[in-house]
This record gives C-alpha cells, structure tokens and sequence, in this order.
C-alpha cells in the first residue's frame, strides 16, 4: 500500500503524466456531454414531431370526412414511427446521424417508403461525431503511447534503472505497480465520465457495466502493446514510434483495408433494383385486369376473399390490394438486400475479432442500439407496424364503411422498441 | 557539393539505412498503390453501375405502355448521380449521400441508398483512399522519419560538431528539409500517378486536377517544415515526437471530429419529417385544391374561364384537370423550391462553421480544397440536387401540360367510374419518348478551381507560420553553440 | 528492519568465473570484505570491474566458483541479496520532479520498509546533506549531494554492503574529500564498502584494502596498514602499466 502511495506520488508530480490523464478525463467528459446532448435534441426532435403530426391528421380529417371515403384516408394520412434513442446511445452514437429515426408511412407499399434518408449534412457525416466510443478507440491509445512509451526506457534513459532493479523488492512487483496504477488511471479517467453519463441518461446498470469492461479491456490490450514493445528495449523515441505505428495500423489502416475488402465481397445494389422492380409493380397494376391482381391479393388475404368483386372500374380496395401485391413480389429482393447488409455485419463482426479497434466500436454501438442490427430492427417494427395500418384500413374499404372523424383516433400508434 | 547537400544526403543516407524508416516508407507507399487502385477501380465500377442503371430507367420510362399522364406523373423516373472523375481521387461525401433518387410530381424525395447506411460501421474508419492516406497518413510518416533529424544532432552532441566545422544553423535545418521534403515528394509520386491518370480521363479538366496536386505538394510541404521546426526547437529526440504526435492528433484526428458536432449545435438542422410536416401544413395554408369552395383555386379557375373567354370549365378548349395539375405543381415547387434552398442554405451554414473551426488544422483546409477541386463537396451534391430538381420539375409539368392537352376534360372526369373513359384518358406511348433525359451537367473547371480556391489560401497561410517560424528556430539553435 | 542478521561475511567472492557468450570476463576472482572494512578494486578498462558489482548484484550468473552476500548467493536469491546492498551507480539518478526526503520514501517503499521523518532527517545530517536541502527537488542537485541522498538511503537500510560505482570521478577535491570522510562514517557503522575507481588517489585516502583487477582477477592486493601497506607510486606505476602486461 504504501508502494502503491509512493507510486501515486511519483506519478503525480512528473507533470506530463498528469496532465495526460486529466487531458484524457476532459476528453471523455466533452464526449458524454456531447453524447448526451445530442441524443436530447434526438429525444427533442421525436416530441416535437407528435402535436405536429397530430395537427396534420386533423387537418386530413377535415375534409376526408366531409365524404368518408375510407380510401382518401388511407391514401392521405401518414403515420408517424419513431425509434428513440436509447439510454446508452450517448456513448456511441453510431449510425443515427445518417439514418432516420423518424419515418411516416401510408397503408401503401412500404417497399418505396422504408428506404427513405434523412436530412443530414454530409460533410458534417464524413468525418464522423464525438463520442466516447470515439474517444476510446482512438485518442485513448494515443495516450497510453504517451504514458507507456519510456516505462522502462526511461529509467534506463535517465541512469536510475540498474539502481532500482539493484533495490530489493524491484523487479516485477514494482513494474506491475507501476503499469497498474497507470492503467488504473487511465481506466478512470475514462469509465467515471461514461459511468456519470451512464447515470444521468438512466442506464441499466449491465449496459453501463458492460461498456466498461470493454473499456478496461481495450485500454489493458493497448498497455500489453506497450509493455511488450517496452520490453524489445530500443529506447523511449522509438518505443513511441513504433507504438504509434501500431496505433496507426490497428485503428486506421487495418480497418480501412478490411472495409474496401468488405465491400467488394458483398455487393448490394439490391436496394435501387428492389425499388426499381417496385415502381414496376405498382405501375405495371394497372395495366393488367384487376381480378389477377385481387386473386393474387387474396391469397395473402383469404379473409376478404367472400367480398364483391371490383369491377374494373376505380376503387381503393383494389389500389391498396395492389400495393400489397407489388410489396409482396418483391419480397425476396427485400429479403436479400437485408440479408447483404447483415453479411456485411457478420462479416465486420470477425474482423472486430482481430481489430480490436473495429471489436470495441462494434460492441458499443451494438450496446448502444445505434447499429446496422438496431436500424434493421427498426425496420422490423416499421414493417410490422405497416401491416397492422394495411389491416386497420382494409375493413372499412372491403365492406365499404365511411371513414368518421372517430376512427382517425382508432388507428394504430406505433410502438417503439 | 555544398554544406547543405551534403548534410541532406547525409539524413537521407541516414533514413535509407534505418530498416524502419524504409518499411514505413514503404508500406506507405504501397497503400498509397492500393488506395489509387481499389479507388480507380471503385469509382469507374460505381460509374458504370449508375451509368448502366441511368440506361435501364430510361429505357423502362419510354418503354411505359399507354397511360393517364398523371400516372406517369407518379411512375416518375429515377436519376442516379454521376461521379466526377475526380472522384477517384478523393470520393469525399459520395459514400455519405444516397446515390439514386425517385423523382416524381409534388413530392420531392431525398436520395437513397447511400453506402453510409450499407457498410456496417467500418465506413466510419475512414475510406483508403489516396486522399485519405495523403491527408492522414502521409503527415505520421514524416513525422516518424523527421523527428529527430536536429534533435538527434543536439541529444548526441554532434550539433556543436557541426557548428564548430563552420556550418550555420540555416543551412543545417534547410538540408535536413531537403531531406525529409525529398522523402514527402518520393510518397506524393504514386499519389500524382493517380492524378494523371485522372487526367487522361474523359471529362478530367486540367485545372482542378493542377490544384489538388499543387494542394497535396503544399501540405506535405507544409509537415515536413513543421517536422523540422519541432525538431530543432525541442531539446530530445523524443519530446520531438510526443510532440508532434500531439499536434498531429489533434489537427488530424481530433479538430475534424469535433468541428461537425460544433457545427451541428451551431446550426441546428431538423430532421426530415419536422421540414416534411411544417412544409405540409404551409401548403395547406397555401389553399386546398380538394375544397371545391377554396379561395385561391376559385380565383384561379376564374382567372382561366376569363382567359379562355368561357362560362364553364367544361367548355375550356384543354383539359381543366391538367391546368390545375400546373397551377398545383407551380405553387408546391415554389414552396419546395423555398424550403430546399433554406436547407441548402442551413448546411452551407454548417459547412461555413467546420471551415472555420478548421482554420486550427491544415488538414481541414486540405480536405475542403481536395473535395471541392474534385467537386465531391456538399456544393457539388446540392448542384445534382438542384439539376435534379430542375428535371423533375419540367418533367412532372411536361406531362401535367400533356394532361390539360391530349386528354379530355369528360374522359379525365369519368375515368374512375368508367372504364371505357378510363381508357380514352391513357395517351400514346411515343409522348413517354419525347421527355428529355437526365443529363447532369457537370460544373465548370473553373468553378471548382473558384470553390477550392479560399481553401488553397489557407493553405498556403498555414504554409506561411511554420516557414518564418523557421528562421528564429535557427537561431535559437546557433545560441546552443555559446 | 526486514533484513536478517548475517550469516556469514558481508562479501565473499570464491574462485568466480563469469563468460559472456565466449568472452571471459570474470577469471577466477577471489575477494572478500569484512564488515566495516573499505576495500577499492581497481582495474583499467574492460578488466571485469562492472562484471564484478553485477554479479553481486545477481544480475549476471557466474559459470562457476561463488558468490555470497552475507552468506546468500545472490545468483540464485537475488531478492534476498538485494536487501543486504545498497548500490550507488556512477551518476546517481534519483527522480527529478521528488524531493530528497521522498526519494528516500520512494526508494525505501519499493522493498515496503518505512522510516520516521526524523530517521531521515537523521540520515541525511548523518550523510552530510545541508538541512535547506532536505525537502528541495533534486533537479538542481551536484553530484555530491545526489550522493550524500543515496548514502543516507543505504544508511537507513543498514544494509551491510555498500556498492560503489566510481564515486569519486568528476567531484572536485573538495567534495572528494566530503565523501571520503561519508565513507569514514560508513565504515564506523560497520558497514563493508566496495568501492570500483579509477581513482587511485582517493581509494590511497581511505580503502583499508586496494585490489588490482585485471583480466577478470585480483592480480595484487595491498593494504593501508602494517608490515605490507601500500605505495600509492608504486601503485601508480602498476596502474599505469600497459593493459597487456
């Protein structure tokens, strides 16, 4: 114990190591707070889209019910999904600065509605934001470079090690006090920001536990990397440099290659053929007899299948039957262009297996909810949200009831993971 | 041979002795190789498939059998941005944009499909591109080679060695610059390979490309000077490199991280569907065409039957349903028009605010110069939305004209109830024929030259600090003799 | 005091061979000190004068004869050695940015051993060091006083054996003599003192015993006292002999 005072005193007053960790604090610190602000203006964004929407629908409401056609509501009120932040998201804000967190959808085909962008500055998006996870994966081994790089080196350096190691009680318990309080350091100068962010954002405590275990254990292999790189003795300006070159390959070139290779092992132009072959299908209806398109639609949905024909005429049971039927044909394109994009997921996930750079910003933006997975998630519910509003509508247009100002209140409200 | 050739060949004959210093150089150099390849070969495959694509939807748009214009108002067509060859070079916010966008009447829709929401989180880490690797990378590596070459002659006392044999202390920094700068210029070579190789290609212009390889020069330049001017002011080896590894951090890695999220809580943006619903309710404010008894379409159907000199909208010699179909677009384009461009003018904003911030790094500086010389900037994205608009909107108001002329005012009225009106109202396909194509009509060499040039400034005004800075150095250094 | 009793002399060196790699450093090298006994090795350049102190120290393996501290083969418990030795290189190097009562506290806390500030203080009058200096960082610290610091360490420690590594080179005569007269007052306490120079006038000044290393052996010995005392000239003439001879 008192080696380990005696280690906090040393350390605390070679001013460069100190103002290293309290460098690293004020960086995580600017992160969280970041994070956490931006995910309140996401929150923000989410509350003041409600009485919006609200004056939206009543404003369709209006004049649908003047006639009650079921069908003019159907095809003219959207409807509102949401995918709320979630209470780690501040720690990695992932890919919710690129895609939508707010979407409205129509009874209509949802295969030309899903895909939709937000509204985003790319450039802002090309550098990526400031977060902790960022924070973490680069600038934090940036400063174990800085704090590792002459452990041994220097003493050398500076004549004191044949001195120390000649002290009784040296040797490996004195090093491994050393590196330990200064990856204790480290770690909390990292985790206690995260930990109090973690704390005002409400966090489960498992989510919080469990991102600074990965902290601890990304910060421990960046130390491992020092002190092996220590050991190959060569002196502290070499020692950085090559620590540095190991920074470099680990978290900026090594990944960059993987994503090139990425890319090129899975393609998925899916996305613009799906809705290419969409439009398709949309249009193509009303160029082909309308009872093909309702035999096929009853297919889906035998339940309607006992109610009048349609007579080649114009009617809304029949535009929406055929919105299903072209989602429905394009099922597979669907299905394939997720499947693309959770390939590459997969395939990333292996190469976070061996970079541990690529592993930790993976594992928090899954911890985070603010993945590829968390965005298909998304998706999922949108889909199943859609499929409830198709099945809200299509009582009123199969038995031809008039759409009331009541039953505008009766629609499904999205609910949010 | 003079001092100064002497002690640069010396520093380099130095480096190519260090097996590390030629594994780094090396390896750098072959990324640069594969960067250049895998992004030649990335840009001309994503320009094929755009290309390809552009064919398809045009082909499938002319080849729509006979129909309802306003259907085919709704059909719409798909545009895909073109990449500029430059784009080879440094992809800038392609992958961050969608690359195919829906085009279709009231409705302006974003871009989709970009490679940001389909990469998994690597995209993130940064693209290896030649860019990428001469504005990140390229900087660490004449860091690595360049960090000692005074402070190593001061740590083992050969500096006074040198001085005594009469060499100044300006000589000995610009020799070892002539070093480092000729190591700079030997990685910058597979870099501006790529650039001719740019060049040679259809539709490259020579000044921009002149630019971006003056703009890299510049700032490799520019490191190697602030590599030296660290080396001969700090006292060790390896405070040379903490340093610089600090500056390097935080002007690389650092600063351009945190100038978006400044840029952001700056100028806030909404989030699509806030504009969508406020665009929504102002258009509803505007009039309603559903209400029969609405002010502004009343006025506007009065303004037509006196025009046309009738009484009723049935007796107008064209299709009333088409002229409203105009007058709706007109005023919901206006209102698009008003909304994109507050957007537009809401992320220049934001652009603005990064590029200030970045007036702290080089490497922003570069970057904006390389993004806009290669038109792969924000301003080069809101110019194909612009074009895109522009088409959209002539196209959707081409074929509402072709509604208030080739169809019926009856058959438009009946159609839903009629089925025989229903197919009076479907007009020839040989119309779908005569609606022009999307070309995107790239900017002019001189308008990207124009649009980088602030950033070359800067550039250059970074080049500038460092360089006089190096003059005191010198002498500070010389002081260290007495 | 964590140190145990000693069990045998201070520093016992029998018959020790130490090669590196092909190279012979150490050839047979007898030497042993007893306890308040100051004792110089001498030697020129490459004559196995450093070899020595490591593999006192346990940092080098002898291939053959032996080593003892205080009756422990540092070879095969180093830890335990260590504890009986208090080394001080040429240049003593003490943590810049501490002052010189907590590098005291820093060195004694590595082998978890803790003092009161007045043994300290004690010490440090004891080694020599001014008062003003006590509680001063020990960047601007000479030669000497870095010294007097670690004297005052290895005084705390009692340890029995003290290791000195060219102490005297680039102290002027005054402190030269400062430190002779420290030496004294380790030699009162008992203590048993290697001293490695190449200062022959300092060693004549106060080593009990003077040893002539060369080619990895004592190749003369002589002692300050009595019938065989020593001739510094003489001396003076061995050493300055050419290395090959």
């Amino acid at each position: 114990m008192i080696a380990f005072k005696n280690e906090w005193l040393l350390f605390r007053r070679s001013r460069l190591g100190l103002v290293m960790i309290l460098l690293l604090a004020a960086l995580a610190i600017a992160s969280v707070v970041a994070g956490l602000v931006e995910v309140d203006r996401q929150r923000a964004a989410i509350e003041r889209i409600h009485p919006l929407q609200k004056q939206d629908v009543s404003a369709i409401a209006n004049w649908v019910t003047k006639t009650g056609t079921a069908g003019d509501a159907a095809y003219f009120t959207f409807h509102e999904t949401w995918d709320p932040p979630s209470r780690l998201a501040f720690a990695a804000l992932g890919m919710r600065d690129v895609s939508p967190y707010l979407l409205r959808v129509r009874a209509l085909g949802l295969e030309s509605q899903l895909y939709d962008s937000e509204n985003y500055n790319p450039e802002l998006a090309l550098p990526g934001r400031f977060d902790y996870a960022f924070v973490l994966v680069y600038l934090a081994p940036l400063f174990v470079i800085a704090l590792f790089h002459d452990l041994i080196s220097g003493e050398r350096e500076a004549g004191r090690l044949r001195m120390l190691e000649a002290t009784p009680g040296a040797g490996r318990r004195l090093w491994v006090r050393r590196i330990g309080l200064r990856y204790l350091l480290l770690v909390a100068s990292l985790a206690l920001p995260l930990v109090a962010g973690g704390i005002v954002a409400g966090a489960h405590l498992q989510g919080i536990a469990a991102m600074v275990g990965l902290t601890a254990a990304y910060m421990a292999f960046w130390v491992l990397v020092a002190w092996l790189i220590g050991r190959l003795n060569i002196g502290s300006a070499a020692s950085a440099a090559s620590m540095a070159a190991a920074w470099l390959l680990l978290t900026l070139v090594l990944p960059a290659l993987a994503h090139v290779a990425i890319t090129r092992a899975v393609p998925v132009n899916q996305g613009v053929e799906l809705s290419l072959a969409h439009r398709d299908a949309v249009h193509g209806a009303w160029d082909i007899p309308q009872e093909k398109t309702m035999a096929e639609f009853f297919r889906y949905h035998p339940e309607w299948s006992d109610t009048p024909p349609t007579d080649g005429t114009f009617h809304w049971k029949w535009y929406l039957a055929f919105h299903h039927v072209a989602d429905r044909s394009v099922a597979p394109q669907a299905q394939s262009y997720r499947q693309g994009l959770l390939e590459r997921d997969e395939l990333t996930r292996w190469v976070g297996a061996v970079l541990p750079a690529v592993g930790v910003q993976a594992a928090f933006t899954r911890l985070a909810g603010t993945d590829i997975q968390a965005q298909l998630t998304y998706q999922d519910r949108i889909r199943a949200y859609h499929t409830r509003l198709r099945t809200f509508y299509y009582p009123y247009l199969f038995n031809d009831r008039p759409f009331t100002e009541a039953d505008f209140a009766k629609a499904p409200v999205f609910a949010p993971g | 041979m003079s001092a100064l050739t002497l002690i640069a060949r010396d520093e380099l004959w130095l480096m190519r002795r260090s097996r590390v210093s030629v594994i780094a150089a090396a390896l750098l150099i072959v990324l640069v190789v594969i960067a250049g390849i895998t992004s030649v070969a990335h840009q001309s495959n994503v320009a094929d498939t755009r290309a390809r694509l552009q064919a398809q939807v045009d082909e499938e748009f002319d080849n729509q059998p006979s129909r309802h214009p306003h259907r085919m108002v709704h059909f719409g067509h798909f545009i895909f941005r073109p990449l500029p060859p430059l784009a080879a070079f440094d992809p800038g916010i392609d992958a961050f944009t969608g690359n195919a966008m829906f085009l279709e009447g009231h409705r302006q829709n974003s871009a989709n499909f970009g490679d940001v929401r389909q990469s998994s989180i690597l995209v993130r880490f940064g693209q290896l591109t030649p860019a990428f690797v001469l504005q990140t990378l390229a900087p660490l590596l004449i860091i690595f080679l360049g960090y000692g070459a005074v402070a190593r002659e001061r740590g083992a006392g050969t500096l006074r060695q040198l001085f005594m044999q009469g060499v100044s202390a300006g000589t000995l920094i610009a020799g070892k610059l002539l070093a480092l700068a000729t190591v700079a210029a030997l990685i910058a070579i597979p870099a501006m390979s790529v650039l001719i190789f740019v060049a040679a290609q259809p539709g490259a212009a020579a000044g921009p490309i002149a630019l971006t390889a003056a703009g890299y020069l510049t700032y490799l330049a520019l490191w190697s000077i602030i590599v030296v001017l660290v080396s001969a002011s700090v006292a060790r080896p390896r405070n040379a490199l903490l340093a610089l590894l600090g500056l390097w951090s935080v002007t690389v890695i650092l600063l351009p991280r945190i100038a978006p999220d400044l840029a952001a809580t700056a100028v806030p943006q909404p989030t699509r569907l806030e504009t969508d619903l406020t665009l929504q309710r102002e258009l509803r404010a505007m009039g309603d065409s559903h209400n029969p008894d609405d002010p502004v379409f009343a006025a506007f159907k009065q303004r037509v039957l006196r025009q046309y000199g009738v009484r009723r909208v049935e007796d107008l010699p064209v299709n009333y349903k088409g002229l409203l179909a105009v007058e709706g677009e007109r005023m919901t384009s206006e209102l698009f028009d008003r909304y994109a461009s507050e957007g537009f003018a809401r992320q220049a904003r934001q652009s603005a605010t990064m590029d200030a911030i970045g007036t702290l790094s080089p490497a922003v500086a570069m970057r904006r110069l390389s993004m806009a010389a290669a038109g792969t900037d924000l301003a080069g994205h809101a110019r194909f939305l612009d074009q895109a608009e522009a088409y959209r909107y002539d196209l959707v108001q081409r074929l509402n004209r072709l509604q208030a002329d080739a169809v019926s005012f009856e058959d438009d009225a009946a159609k839903s109830s009629d089925t025989a009106a229903e197919q009076r109202s479907r007009i020839d396909p040989h119309h779908w024929h005569a609606m022009p194509d999307f070309h995107f009509a790239p900017p002019e060499p001189g308008d990207l030259v124009r649009r980088a040039s602030p950033a070359a400034v800067m550039l250059l005004l970074w080049l500038l600090v460092p360089a006089l800075l190096l003059a005191p150095a010198a002498r500070r250094l010389e002081g260290v003799r007495s | 005091m964590t140190y145990h009793e000693p069990s045998g002399l201070p520093l016992l060196i029998a018959n020790l061979v130490v090669d590196y790699g092909a190279h012979r450093v150490l050839n047979g090298l007898d030497l042993s000190i007893r306890p308040g006994e100051i004792y110089a090795l001498l030697g020129g350049n490459g004559a196995g004068k450093s070899t020595t102190l490591a593999a006192i120290m346990g940092f080098v393996p002898p291939a053959s004869g032996e080593v003892r501290v205080c009756g422990v083969a540092p070879g095969s418990a180093p830890v335990q050695a260590r504890r009986a030795i208090a080394y001080l290189p040429e240049n003593v190097a003490l943590y810049e940015h501490l002052t010189a009562r907590e590098n005291i506290q820093y060195f004694l806390g590595i082998s978890s051993e803790r003092r009161t500030n007045a043994e300290i203080e004690a010490a440090f009058n004891a080694a020599g060091l001014q008062e003003d200096a006590f509680n001063r960082r020990v960047a601007g610290f000479s030669k000497g006083m870095r010294q007097k610091v670690a004297i005052a360490l290895a005084l705390l420690r009692h340890v029995p054996l003290v290791l000195l590594d060219e102490p005297t080179s680039g102290l002027d005569p005054r402190a030269t003599q400062d430190f002779n007269r420290l030496l004294g007052g380790l030699r009162e306490r008992g203590s048993a003192v290697l001293m490695v120079t190449h200062d022959l006038l300092s060693a004549a000044d106060t080593a009990d015993r003077i040893g002539f290393l060369d080619a990895g052996r004592i190749v003369q010995e002589s002692v300050a006292e009595g019938p065989d005392r020593y001739d510094v000239r003489a001396l003076h003439r061995h050493f300055a002999r050419p290395v090959a001879a």
